[in-house]
């Protein structure tokens, strides 16, 4: 059996390409997709101590996790087309109205 | 049984809630609010009467209605302290008040007035303010009462805010009387330093303790190790300051004839039982603790004599009616602080009884004049008014009668008798005796200056077409007059004295009795206890009480007769002329008031620099310190918000910024890296 620390790895390797893609990219669609890979480097790690602790919650929620990403793409989506309507463009550098 | 004392509240809340409905609904209600006032008044009325009747049936009130304010040290508090004195002043008060909103009903409503609701609001206030201050149990509430009453009397000097002279005069009255009432403050201070109380009755009582403490047991606080009596003598000269300011003595006196330009029931009110009462129902307040220093009663005893005269003098030569009487307040207030300071509390309570009786009528009297002469104060436009009005005639010439002291009208006894305190205490005392001499100077000129007025608005031919045709007046004017004109014929009856000294009556001297509790009272506040108190020894001239007690009276009724005479010498005739102009200069002197005005601007010019360093410390170092400490948080919010770029990639850099030092911080702590 591969120990869990590989897991583990794995899946940090994981979420530090995901956070890589948020802190540099300006694209809204490459946030996105960058998120999704942080929220899978999290299921991996529940599936790992899952697999470790030979307890089925791990993957349970894994699978509430998964049902969780689609809803976010669906609400992502949705922002980023409301961000293209309002600006002509999907960077998200460009709105800052929200600021001092 | 129902107890009159669970009522004294609702003596002071009754104007007040004339006040506040005059104000609110004054709009929407006939007379501009004027019945909700008249009704209220009314109502404090006959609960005074109740309450002074409880009072002489033994009983007497002193309790502490609110504590707004608890400390270690000492506790703030809103009480109510009802003895023979408070229960005489509400009555006097609350008729004074009735009677004036009903004069206004004519002096008001009837000429046209507008912003009535305002008017009325402030005179339900001023009556209030003062009833609470009557009231007041302790020194620190009739301060705070004290100066509502000095806000209402600027609301309505300055009623007529449009004109030029009503504002100036309203502010020129709250800064003279607010420069008094500061060494007020100060001493309310140094009381509540001193005693850790301010209570007037009862044994923990400030003057109590001050009795105490000058016996030698008892301790008290003194600044520096300054000897008891010293300090005490401050702290009384301390609170004096107030009483100078409102109740207009010498320097202070100057705001008093200016503020004859808010409406003549409000002067009426000003000067007979509210604003300038206030002043010399302090002193008598606290009588207890001013008989224990003998140094304050001489000043106060001077001050008193001095003013006499010297606003009596002013009297002689004024034209305008109102300006007249205005003097002759300041005038009979100095009577009373002459009797107060020469140890005489009742002859002091007597002139003031007798004289809010008589000046509330002469006021009104003159309101009556005003209304007649379409609001021509002149006394030169006026005369032979006495055929075409002859209720006012017949009250003002009662009120006259009454202030220039003639027997047998209320002044005459009250006058004589404070003459007579000053005298017999003042044969060993210099000050005292000075100030004696000067009241008894000042007895032929009120007389004087009291009947050039009668002669010259009432007597020989009409000066204007006005005086030939008056307007009428109404019974809302003549109804008021004649209260107040029987009053000052019977007033003086209940305390003759006199007669009682030479004839050898017993009890007769009804007010002594009843101050004296009599009936009813409270330890230590009668003026049995008082005399005790009082540094002053008796002495008679001719060989005993009854020779000088004719003396006195015979050389006061005979100098009040020779100046009515030379008023009826050269006024009475049927077309007077201007003999003050004979006195040249000094009638310039006089009619510029000792130039005592000009002198106070040169003084507040003078300390321009004084005021101006006040200023600077104020907004440089208090507003600075104030201003300092925000300007710290506003720089600090504004560089610390420029984080809020609007940028989402930087949130999240410092999102993770933040996990990451967390991580190394709970590495750290948890041991990861050795």
């Amino acid at each position: 059996m591969v120990p869990a620390q590989w897991y583990l790895l794995l899946a940090a390797g994981i979420f530090c390409i995901g956070l890589f893609g948020v802190l540099t990219r300006n694209d809204a669609l490459y946030f996105l997709m960058s998120v999704e890979l942080m929220m899978n480097a999290a299921n991996i790690n529940f599936v790992a101590f899952s697999l470790y602790y030979g307890d089925l919650t791990g993957q349970v929620f894994a699978l509430f996790v998964i049902a969780l990403a689609a809803a976010e793409v669906a609400i992502g989506i949705g922002i980023i087309l409301v961000l293209y309507r309002n600006f002509g463009d999907i960077d998200v550098t460009v709105p800052t109205e929200m600021r001092w | 049984m129902v107890d009159a004392f669970a009522y004294v509240p609702a003596v002071v809340l009754l104007p007040f809630f004339s006040f506040l409905v005059a104000l609110g609904a004054g709009k929407y209600l006939p007379k501009g609010g004027a019945f909700g006032g008249v009704a209220a008044t009314a109502g404090s009325f006959l609960l005074s009467l109740w309450v002074a009747a409880t009072v002489a049936g033994g009983r007497a009130y002193n309790e502490t209605l609110y504590t707004w304010a608890a400390g270690d040290q000492f506790e703030l508090t809103f009480g109510a302290l009802i003895d023979p004195l408070s229960a005489l002043m509400l009555v006097i008060v609350t008729l004074v008040a009735l009677l004036v909103h009903v004069f206004s009903l004519g002096y008001m409503n009837d000429e046209g007035e507008t912003g009535l609701p305002r008017y009325y609001a402030g005179l339900g206030l001023f009556t209030a303010s003062m009833l609470g201050f009557v009231v007041a149990d302790n020194l620190l509430m009739a301060f705070m009462f004290f100066e509502l009453v000095g806000l209402c009397s600027y609301l309505l000097i300055g009623f007529h805010f449009r004109e030029p002279g009503p504002p100036s005069a309203a502010k020129k009255a709250f800064l003279v009387t607010r420069f008094g009432d500061y060494f007020f403050l100060v001493g309310v201070v140094a009381v509540f330093a001193t005693f850790g109380t301010a209570a007037f009755a009862g044994e923990g009582s400030f003057p109590a303790l001050a009795e105490a403490a000058l016996a030698g047991s008892g301790d008290v606080w003194t600044p520096g190790g300054l000897g008891v009596e010293t300090w005490f003598t401050v702290v009384g000269l301390l609170v004096l300051g107030g009483v100078v300011g409102k109740s207009a003595q010498f320097p202070l006196h100057t705001w008093l004839p200016d503020a004859m330009e808010g409406p003549t029931p409000v002067s009426a009110l000003i000067h007979a039982a509210t604003m300038v009462a206030a002043g010399v129902y302090l002193v008598a307040r606290m009588y207890g603790f001013y008989a224990l220093t003998p140094t304050t009663l001489a000043v106060i005893a001077f001050i008193g004599g001095f003013t006499a005269l010297f606003a009596a003098t002013m009297g002689v030569v004024k034209d305008e009616l109102k300006q007249v009487l205005a003097y002759s307040t300041i005038s009979q207030y100095g009577y009373m602080m002459l009797a107060l300071g020469a140890g005489g509390y009742v002859a002091a309570v007597f002139h003031l009884t007798t004289h809010a009786f008589f000046k509330a009528l002469l006021f009104l009297g003159a309101g009556s004049v005003i209304i007649a002469m379409h609001h021509n104060e002149d006394m030169w436009d006026m005369g032979g008014l006495k055929a075409k009005m002859p209720v006012t005639y017949y009250t003002f010439l009662a009120g006259s009668l009454a202030l220039a002291g003639i027997f047998p009208f209320a002044g005459f006894w009250s006058k004589d008798e404070v003459l007579y305190e000053a005298l017999v205490h003042g044969l060993n005392e210099p000050l005292l005796l000075g100030g004696y001499v000067m009241g008894l100077l000042a007895v032929p000129v009120t007389a004087f200056y009291t009947f050039r007025m009668v002669f010259l608005t009432f007597h020989g031919e009409p000066r204007s077409a006005t005086a030939r045709d008056p307007e009428p007046v109404r019974w809302n004017v003549k109804g008021p007059l004649t209260v107040l004109g029987s009053l000052a014929v019977v007033t003086g009856f209940i305390n003759m004295v006199p007669v009682q000294k030479v004839l050898g009556l017993e009890g007769i001297d009804y007010l002594h009795r009843w101050l004296d509790n009599e009936w009813g009272g409270i330890d230590g506040l009668s003026s049995h206890h008082y005399a005790d108190l009082g540094p002053y020894s008796s002495g008679y001239i001719g060989g005993g009480e009854v020779p000088t007690v004719l003396v006195g009276a015979a050389v006061s009724l005979g100098l009040a007769l020779a100046g009515l005479g030379l008023a009826w010498r050269l006024y009475n005739v049927a077309s007077p002329t201007e003999h003050t102009a004979k006195l040249g200069g000094i009638k310039d002197v006089l009619y510029n008031n000792y130039y005592l005005d000009e002198l106070q601007v040169w003084i507040a010019y003078r300390t321009e620099d004084v005021a101006g360093g006040a200023d600077t410390f104020d907004q440089g170092i208090i507003d600075g310190v104030v201003n300092g400490v925000s300007s710290v948080s506003l720089l600090g919010g504004n560089r610390v918000r420029r984080i809020q770029t609007g940028l989402v990639t930087q949130y999240a850099t410092m999102l993770t910024l933040g996990l990451i030092a967390l991580l190394v911080v709970l590495g750290v702590n948890g041991g990861w890296f050795l």
